[in-house]
């Protein structure tokens, strides 16, 4: 492991790995809509080849990568493709500097407690069509984009002022990485969180936290997403060290928690981290297989249809609230057949890429329509809020609709 | 920790086909790929055995070649096999993007360099190529899509070509997958319908691209013959193969609703075997090493492309199990003198030898490992390149690993 002072190693395996076969120009969501990416392939292994630390960096295309990873998950040379396009436009951005939104959008977990706390002021605000065309012409925060209402109180401030519940006591512990967006924005996604690992048995700890970083990495801020994952791993290990393990209910936060602390970021006893820390569908799922312990549900009444985000895909554990849908609701829940949302965080929010964003998301609000779902299940805070967007439905996450239908008689 | 009834290691169309059928058992699957499998790069048709002359039938013919050639992987599965395995991947493709025959043996189709190739199964959207002739067709080529080169085509072809430039994006550089999903709109299809109509001489047939649609290509298809009155055929071309790219999509999808875990992304970098069984192998995805057991393992990891066989300077090795590779003596015998030549490369020929049940055995013939079968272009005995038969022994010999798995 290298010293927590080092900055990022450039990419653990030389572009030559690279076969020029092609595969991950077949899924790349960005150069499938717009011939300004010229895709994984080019962008990737093939300007890596002609890159130098000396040089300045000439492809300013490299900001249209949304990291989503669907590249990697395909290379069959094992070429860490979006992780090249990372340091590329870390260096890119390095040298030309940021702008003040990215800058800002970046801290949303800073102002997040406090629009929490003034919600009933923020979100009539953010509505505001003159606010919202400020912030399209003077910080280019496109205003197509629907802004996240935020909540109060926090999920936090519900957690704290719950009744310390008697019969939770002695009960075996699980830590819950809630994750910025829960916190403020999506209280309920906590909640439910709660609920279902209380029902199978655990008492829940919700230990401090801090942003896991990925939205610094989004815009190639590796020096400030170290910072976060420094903040976190001296939170978190003490934790796991502790022997309980941690679950998380963000697919992008698990993702950064998991695999981008240790391997890219090089950080001190991430891997440590990594091996406790469990998507929470997948936790469940375990259990639900163990058979240790049997929670009923009712079966719900809606058609619901599942959506796979891209960073599941990228954490290589199948598709467990799939599987957990269906073996415990006892339904049928198609996958809606699209390969990305098109969001890519904060990335849809940019005015220069919104574009982007919504014509990516056209295939799956097409499939959505097929398929007709009175609700769609998704993991990914961000893929809920494009394809509530996109299609104007009801979108929850799978534990969302669990929760709902926990037989509590 | 759970257990499975079936791990199938490698996810080309040996791999996804053993999956399918394990799970149309009833058998609790999980599949593996590094990456997305080799479909997705050369997969268009669905090739038996290209040396069975075009009008010839298939059935009688094959069979008499198998017979004289005991220790081609088809040798394993017969007839019978193949027969049995193609129809289960047809039943994946009903109407109207169907694979079928031209007759009842093999034809040929017009490829992106301009010669015809023997194959058997024909997607829908390939069919109207076979049996062109100079004057019935017209090549058409799109500008500014480098994968395609409509002018080498047509010139080989000896017919008539034009290179088009695409409505609305005119010569900007796309890649086959944004055509393909393009064309999978109507009005942009229509409007290159049009064009193409414009630029005919009375030809019969069209040739374009294979980029006819990502998920609609039957529409695609019934859009441009009607607008061009010609029957519209798709070409072969570099990959990424957007009719390879269906059939993934169409076994993944299969797959998922059977409830088979789907693992793309990481390899296997361990397997522990004990007494003649493997007990488990490992898939790494940094930092997380996961091990995964099942009862029966499916190796269908391919030859030097996919990862299944590895060259060194001298030798030829199978990474992940270190079973012994069937190979020429020495280096110096792996290829013959061409390049291009009509005899296979004795290094084509490299690969696992197996029991009749595709385990694979020393070169006593003793089974070494019980619980895990071979498929696909990793065994040994074929020569799937010369031979244009990687799709029939890829299916055949997945649908037999899966059987004979779950049987034991």
């Amino acid at each position: 492991m290298m010293p927590a002072d080092k900055t990022p190693t450039p990419p653990r395996n030389l572009p030559d790995v690279c076969v020029r076969c092609a595969t991950c120009m077949a899924v790349c969501p960005v150069s499938r809509v717009t011939p300004r990416f010229p895709g994984p392939k080019q962008a990737g292994p093939g300007a890596q080849r002609f890159r130098s630390a000396s040089d300045v960096s000439v492809d300013d295309w490299i900001e249209l990568c949304t990291a989503c990873r669907l590249c990697d998950t395909v290379c069959p040379a094992g070429v860490p493709i979006s992780e090249l396009n990372l340091m590329a436009k870390a260096k890119y951005l390095d040298e030309r500097g940021r702008t003040f939104r990215d800058w800002l959008l970046v801290r949303s977990d800073l102002f997040g407690e406090l629009a929490s706390r003034f919600s009933r002021i923020v979100n009539p605000l953010m509505k505001n069509p003159t606010l919202r065309w400020l912030l399209d012409r003077l910080l280019e925060i496109d205003r197509r984009r629907t802004l996240p209402e935020y909540e109060t109180p926090t999920f936090r401030q519900w957690f704290a002022a719950r009744p310390v519940m008697s019969e939770t006591v002695g009960r075996p512990q699980i830590a819950y990485f809630y994750g910025c967006f829960t916190n403020t924005n999506e209280v309920d996604v906590g909640k439910a969180s709660v609920a279902l690992l209380e029902a199978y048995g655990y008492s829940v700890g919700i230990p401090p936290q801090r942003c896991c970083g990925i939205p610094r990495l989004g815009v190639g801020d590796l020096r400030g997403a170290r910072e976060m994952g420094l903040r976190n791993l001296s939170l978190l290990l003490p934790v796991v060290r502790e022997g309980i393990d941690i679950v998380f209910s963000s697919t992008s936060c698990g993702l950064m928690l998991r695999h981008e602390y240790g391997p890219l970021l090089h950080l001190p006893d991430a891997e440590e981290l990594a091996r406790r820390l469990f998507d929470i569908c997948e936790f469940l799922l375990r259990i639900q297989q163990e058979g240790s312990r049997t929670v009923r549900f009712q079966s719900p009444a809606m058609k619901a249809a599942y959506f796979a985000p891209c960073h599941m895909k990228s954490l290589n554990i199948g598709l467990p609230a799939l599987e957990l849908l269906r073996s415990l609701l006892g339904i049928d829940i198609p996958l809606i057949e699209a390969e990305c949302c098109g969001l890519g965080g904060l990335y849809g929010f940019k005015k220069e890429k919104y574009a982007i964003t919504e014509e990516i998301g056209r295939d799956l609000a097409k499939e959505v329509a097929r398929i007709d779902p009175e609700v769609i299940l998704t993991d990914c805070e961000g893929c809920r809020m494009q394809i509530r967007q996109l299609t104007r439905r009801r979108v929850l996450h799978p534990v969302q609709l669990l929760r709902d239908m926990l037989n509590r008689a | 920790m759970k257990r499975w009834d079936l791990i199938v290691i490698g996810m080309g169309l040996a791999g996804l086909t053993a999956a399918k059928a394990a799970a149309e058992k009833g058998a609790k699957v999980l599949i593996v790929g590094r990456g997305m499998g080799s479909v997705t790069l050369f997969g268009n048709t669905i090739d038996l055995l290209g040396e069975i002359p075009p009008g010839k039938d298939m059935q009688g013919d094959l069979t008499r070649w198998i017979a004289a050639h005991p220790h081609h992987p088809y040798a394993k599965t017969g007839w019978a096999g193949i027969e049995a395995s193609l129809g289960a991947f047809r039943s994946l493709f009903p109407p109207p993007y169907t694979f079928d025959t031209v007759g009842s043996g093999n034809s040929l189709v017009p490829t992106g360099v301009g010669t015809l190739r023997p194959s058997y199964l024909l997607p829908a959207t390939m069919t109207a190529g076979v049996g062109m002739s100079p004057s019935d067709t017209i090549i058409v080529g799109l500008k500014g899509f480098k994968d395609f080169q409509g002018d080498t085509v047509s010139l080989h072809l000896q017919c008539r070509g034009v290179n088009l430039s695409l409505p609305r994006y005119g010569l900007e550089g796309l890649t086959a997958i944004a055509l393909a999903r393009l064309m999978d709109e109507e009005s942009f299809r229509e409007r290159l319908g049009e064009a193409i109509r414009s630029q005919m001489a009375g030809e019969k047939r069209v040739g374009l691209p294979a980029i006819l649609g990502v998920s609609a290509p039957a529409d695609v298809l019934k859009t441009l013959e009607a607008i061009t009155g010609a029957k519209v055929f798709e070409i072969p071309m570099l990959p990424p193969s957007i009719p390879g790219l269906r059939i993934f999509h169409r076994f993944r999808e299969a797959l998922i609703a059977q409830g088979v875990t789907f693992l793309m992304g990481n390899p296997v970098t361990a397997a522990k075997v004990k007494e003649g069984r493997c007990e488990e192998i490992t898939v790494h995805n940094p930092p997380i090493a996961t091990v995964f057991r099942a009862e029966n393992y499916i190796l269908a990891t391919g030859r030097f492309l996919g990862g299944g066989l590895w060259a060194d300077m001298e030798r030829i090795t199978e990474p992940l199990f270190h079973l012994p590779v069937f190979q020429p003596e020495s280096r110096g015998l792996w290829f013959r003198e061409r390049f291009f030549q009509p005899e296979a490369h004795p290094i084509h020929r490299a690969g696992i030898v197996t029991d009749e049940d595709l385990r694979p055995v020393d070169s006593e013939g003793r089974v070494l490992l019980r619980n895990v079968r071979a498929a696909g272009s990793i065994l040994a005995h074929h020569e799937a390149i010369e031979g244009h038969s990687s799709e029939g022994i890829d299916i055949a010999t997945g649908n037999l690993a899966a059987g004979r798995a779950l049987s034991s």
